[in-house]
């Protein structure tokens, strides 16, 4: 190691239409090391980073690699310096191959000047196989499970050979497996002297691959230090300003009447025979791996998709959901995941996306009316905690875990007897999690059905009542979230219990 | 499709500097148009002229009033080829109707009522076919255009109504109708799409089809909607149309008018794949074609010429918004 890091950040500044989003930062990365920066969502993060390549300018401070101060003018100049970012939303085009999204902008030519669709093929196969995937090249993104963008997206920056990765939240999308192998990875490339930030809401993930840490706070910086010698308690004080409990949510109460009953709920190659209830009051969790197909079954629940069978009933009667529209007229909410794709009206503004689902609620002699929005707005920004200087930006602006949490300010505006959570609390940070939860477990107590799907099993044994496990589109276990823990959700998740059972 | 910001700003006054960018990438067109404004009453003092002005406003009117429908559909995502043919069509159809009824209420309605037919189709097929806009509006512009002429056997019908002729030939105050009409016209499209829940829907549409399904939008609904209000509003610019000469021909009619509204859409900075753009930028649009017209008119230029220098305004209009 030299003496000297790899990048160093000099007091970088930087506001947005007034607004300061950075004041003084300052950010060194040794060669081959992995650095977390952690922080609040809306902290700078991704700011940060967005400075670092290329994408915005500093309002101040400096740049240096090795020694030398640089002007990061623009992405490519970023990239001719070694640097490569995976950023926080996927940037895949769906209507193009795997492997021309890989090589988009930097494609390779053969002597006469034509693509060489083979050579590109080849090392994009190679360089997936690394990430443990293994994938037709020529597939059409669009047809990819997100998770599966996502790494796609990991492997573009590694295509590169850089000196130094960006990764911006890097898993949100990932399962535990594929989380395992990126890590694996990620210890290679350090030892071959590649640098690598790293930001995550994750700290288990933090605690297992990172060196040092840096955490920012309303744009400040607030410590640099070893990763050993911070543990992560103190970190999320840093990070929060208070302690976090990690403990079981859930309180006991008594359950109403029962709200949704599914029976013998199928759909070929998706899901199979799913039967499940919710009463009004229940938190009922679902959880597996990726390929699971829970969040096909409630989208297909939802009325998104239509090709089922079986039969639902909401509230005691049997409906027939068409359209996300009857499913909302019967009293359905769905928080989905994967906000850009599925939930992010880029172009309109924060306070029109909260109230795009419940216009009803903002409107007098079918007229919208503005203050009505604004004001059930700040409504949600202070019990939400949303961080957005005004609201009348487009929700884009806003940094990736404020966005969820419009989303779910839509959802919770919506006012539905069943609420639907698909992953809530992507790219949320942990002092947010926390309120989040808390807003979950009231709506529960004012007699809300609600239904949690993630892919990781300690947030539904933290905040569910009743967990549901899939494996392959089959429900193979249902526990009392008191009675199981996430060694035994995990047999039943990768099917090893099951298969068992089949046997037998 | 990265959105990436890569405005420079520079360290003394960010606010300021951000502040001009920001009027630019909202008002461009509103400040184009000043520039144009002002250019054109430089060149030409006749340009000033208060019924010069009058005359521009008349001359945009029929083509502004399809523009601002134009608008809806291109912010939903789509394009409607098929206006100028459903203008023909419904005219040729209203004035059958108002010889045979007598009654000019009738004929109004008739050609309200074939516009907002043939949008209706133009709409199952978008949202239901799932046919792509530009395919099924082109088959749309081949089929009216065809109807139209066999009905009127290729040539020209006639009203024989009279008072018919005073919807497009009269004045109030200094303004004759037309300009009123499109005036109107713009106001309620202004409040449909920022006032309603209409105009929210094709905003989300246009910008992410499959969030705005699974915010519980109907989706199929609302293009439908869209189409249909352009067919309408083709069938209001059909009236114009035809009373102003009292009558209309099923063969030239409306031909080119897609082009112009298109064109008046994209320089008033519409997003060509939706979500993004303003019925105030398309009015400014159409008022910047208008000029342009009419000053090549005052300065004697070749009429095959404008159709070049329109081209040109339409690219350097684009060129300007991929800068965004
Ligand atoms: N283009 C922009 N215009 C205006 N404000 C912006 C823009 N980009 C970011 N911001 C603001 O800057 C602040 C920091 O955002 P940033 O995305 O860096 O947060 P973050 O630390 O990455 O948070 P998260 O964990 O939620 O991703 C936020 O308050 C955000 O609203
Ligand atoms: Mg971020």
């Amino acid at each position: 190691m030299t003496s000297q890091p790899f990048v160093a950040m000099n007091q970088i500044e930087k506001s947005f239409n007034g607004v300061p989003v950075l004041k003084k930062v300052t950010l060194e990365v040794e060669k081959g090391e992995i650095h977390a920066l952690l922080g609040e969502n809306g902290a700078g993060k991704s700011t940060l980073m967005n400075i670092l390549g290329g994408v915005h300018q500093p309002d101040s401070g400096q740049i240096f690699i090795e020694g030398k101060q640089v002007t990061m003018a623009n992405p490519h100049i970023s990239q001719t310096h070694g640097i490569s970012f995976i950023h926080q939303e996927l940037n895949m085009v769906g209507d193009l191959k795997v492997y021309e999204n890989m090589f988009l902008g930097s494609e390779i030519r053969n002597k006469a000047g034509f693509l060489n669709v083979e050579e590109m093929c080849r090392q994009t196969r190679e360089i997936l196989a690394e990430l443990g995937v293994f994938l037709n090249p020529k597939e059409y993104v669009r047809n990819l499970a997100t998770s599966y963008k996502q790494l796609i997206e990991i492997s573009k920056a590694l295509l590169h050979k850089s000196q130094l990765i960006i990764m911006d939240e890097p898993t949100t999308s990932l399962a535990e497996h594929e989380v395992g192998r990126l890590f694996e990875l990620m210890r290679n490339l350090k030892k071959s002297g590649v640098s690598i930030i790293y930001i995550s809401h994750k700290l288990k993930e933090i605690q297992a691959v990172c060196d040092r840490y840096t955490v920012l706070r309303d744009g400040q910086l607030v410590k640099t230090d070893d990763m050993q010698s911070g543990n992560l308690e103190e970190i999320t004080k840093l990070m929060v300003g208070k302690a976090i409990s990690q403990e079981r949510f859930v309180h006991e109460h008594e359950f109403g009447e029962m709200a949704l009953e599914v029976e013998r709920l199928s759909s070929p190659g998706l899901f199979k025979d799913i039967d499940f209830t919710v009463r009004k009051g229940q938190i009922v969790g679902f959880t597996g791996l990726a390929g699971d197909g829970r969040t096909e079954l409630f989208e297909s629940l939802f009325g998104y998709r239509k090709k089922y069978t079986g039969t639902i009933k909401v509230k005691g009667k049997a409906m027939k959901i068409t359209h996300p529209r009857t499913a909302l007229q019967a009293g359905m909410g769905y928080v989905p995941k994967d906000r850009k794709e599925n939930a992010i009206i880029k172009d309109l503004s924060v306070v029109h996306n909260m109230s795009l689902s419940s216009m009803g609620n903002f409107e007098r002699w079918g007229f919208i009316q503005d203050k009505r929005e604004l004001e059930k707005f700040s409504n949600y920004e202070k019990t939400l905690n949303i961080k957005v200087a005004n609201p009348r930006i487009t929700i884009d602006k806003l940094s990736g875990g404020n966005q969820q949490k419009v989303i779910i300010a839509k959802w919770l505006e919506a006012d539905t007897d069943i609420l639907i959570f698909d992953n809530p609390t992507q790219g949320i940070d942990v002092g947010a999690k926390q309120e989040i939860y808390q807003e979950i477990l009231e709506l529960a107590k004012l007699g809300k059905a609600i239904i949690i799907l993630s892919s990781e099993a300690p947030e539904v044994l933290r905040i569910c009542h009743v967990i549901n496990v899939m494996y392959h589109g089959e429900i193979t276990a249902r526990f009392m979230s008191d009675e199981t823990n996430e060694e035994e959700i995990m047999h039943y998740a990768t099917g090893a219990k099951r298969e068992g059972e089949h046997i037998g | 499709m990265d959105n990436i910001n890569t405005k420079e700003y520079s360290p003394e006054s960010p606010s300021m500097k951000s502040r001009l960018s920001w009027l630019w990438s909202e008002y461009s067109v509103i400040i184009a148009f000043i520039i144009i404004f002002i250019a054109a009453s430089v060149m030409n003092p006749r340009f000033l002229d208060i019924n010069n002005q009058l005359n521009i406003l008349m001359q945009v009117s029929i083509i502004g009033i399809i523009a601002l429908g134009m608008t809806v559909v291109m912010l939903s995502g789509g394009i409607d080829l098929s206006v100028g043919s459903v203008l023909a069509l419904a005219g040729v159809i209203s004035v059958l109707a108002l010889n045979a009824s007598g009654s000019i209420l009738i004929g109004v309605f008739t050609a309200l009522l074939v516009g907002a037919f043939a949008g209706f189709l133009n709409g199952l097929m978008v949202a239901k076919g799932r046919i792509a806009s530009f395919i099924a509006t082109l088959g749309m512009m081949a089929a009216a255009r065809s109807i139209a002429l066999y009905i009127a056997e290729g040539g020209s019908v006639s009203g024989e109504v009279s008072g018919f002729t005073a919807i497009a030939n009269n004045n109030v105050w200094i303004f004759d109708l037309p300009v009123l009409i499109f005036f109107a016209m713009a106001v309620l499209i202004y409040i449909v799409m920022h006032k309603t829940r209409f105009g929210r829907y094709v905003y989300a549409l246009g910008s992410n089809e499959k969030a705005a399904m699974l915010s519980a939008i109907r989706v199929d609904r609302i293009k439908i909607g869209v189409y249909t209000l352009i067919g309408t509003l083709v069938g209001v610019a059909a009236v114009i149309e035809t009373s102003r000469l009292n009558s209309i021909s099923s063969s030239s009619s409306g031909a080119q008018y897609e082009l112009d509204a298109i064109a008046a859409v994209i320089i008033g900075g519409t997003r060509m794949t939706g979500g993004r753009g303003k019925i105030i930028g398309t009015i400014f649009g159409i008022l910047i074609l208008g000029i342009l017209n009419n000053m090549m008119n005052l300065m004697n230029v070749s009429p095959h010429l404008q159709g070049f220098v329109k081209g040109l305004i339409i690219i350097i209009a684009v060129v300007f918004q991929k800068r965004e």
